[in-house]
C-alpha cells in the first residue's frame, strides 16, 4: 500500500498537494480550445474535523474553476444555521514519499470553496478523501502516516 | 450566486426523484437532464453536454446532508 510519513510542527499535518481542473473539465477546456491551467502547488492541512475537502478561492481562480454544485455547510461562524456554498470539481494529487511511489490521486473530486489563505494554508483535506486512506497520527512524535 | 436557477430546479424536481436516493442529478437551467450512479459520471456527462456552460450536479437525498468544517474562521460568502 503506498504511503508517506510526515513530520509536522505547531501548524499540524500540512502536506504539499497539487490541484488542477478535474479530468472531465480538462477535456472540455481542450475541446473549447481554451487555455489549460497548470496544476497549482498548495499547502493543505489534513483535517479530520472537515467532512469534505475545502479549497481557498484564490486557488480555484488560478485553475479557472467555476462552480458545478452547491453544498450546505456548518462552520463555527454560521451560528448553528447551515449556509449554502459553492462546490467545484477539481483534481487533487498528493505526491508519494519517493518519486517512484504513486501519488494519492483523485481525478474528480467535489470540493467546497472557503477562505483559508489567512491561516497560511490553501486547502483542508477532509474525511471524503481520508475515507479511502489509513491515517495514523502519532502525537508524541509529531508524525502522521497516510496509507492510500 | 451561481447556479441559483439550477438549484431551484433541483429542489422542484426532488419529489420526482423518490427512490433514487444516493445517486447524482445533473441539472441545466430548468431541465433535470438525468440521474447517475456516481458523481464522476454526472460531471463527465455535464461537460460532455454543456461544455463550459453552467450546470449543477447534486446528490439526491431526502434530507440534505450538511457538511461540517470546524476549522473555518471566516464566514462562508
Amino acid at each position: 500500500m503506498p504511503h508517506f510519513t510526515l513530520q509536522f510542527g505547531a501548524e499540524g499535518p500540512v502536506v504539499t498537494a497539487m490541484i488542477g481542473p478535474s479530468g472531465p473539465r480538462l477535456l472540455a477546456l481542450v475541446a473549447a480550445k481554451r487555455p489549460v491551467p497548470t496544476m497549482v502547488q498548495i499547502r493543505a492541512l489534513i483535517d479530520t474535523g472537515a467532512t469534505c475537502t475545502c479549497v481557498d478561492p484564490s486557488v480555484l481562480k488560478q485553475i479557472g474553476s467555476t462552480p458545478t454544485g452547491k453544498a450546505l455547510v456548518h462552520t463555527p461562524t454560521t451560528a448553528g444555521v447551515p449556509q449554502q456554498v459553492d462546490q467545484h470539481d477539481i483534481s487533487l494529487a498528493i505526491p508519494g514519499a519517493t518519486p517512484s511511489t504513486p501519488p494519492l490521486a483523485v481525478p474528480t473530486l467535489a470540493v467546497t470553496e472557503h477562505v483559508l489563505a489567512v491561516q497560511g494554508i490553501q486547502a483542508l483535506i477532509g474525511r471524503d478523501v481520508l475515507s479511502a486512506c489509513l491515517l495514523t497520527y502519532n502525537g508524541s512524535m509529531n508524525l502522521v502516516t497516510l496509507c492510500y | 450566486m451561481a447556479l441559483e436557477k439550477e438549484l431551484e430546479t433541483f429542489k422542484a424536481k426532488l419529489p420526482e426523484l423518490n427512490g433514487q436516493e444516493g445517486k447524482f442529478a445533473l441539472v441545466h437551467g430548468d431541465q433535470l437532464v438525468d440521474v447517475f450512479g456516481t458523481y464522476e459520471d454526472a460531471i463527465k456527462e455535464g461537460y460532455k453536454l454543456f461544455q463550459l456552460d453552467p450546470f449543477l450536479v447534486k446528490q439526491i437525498q431526502a434530507t440534505e446532508q450538511v457538511q461540517f468544517i470546524t476549522r473555518l474562521l471566516v464566514a462562508p460568502q
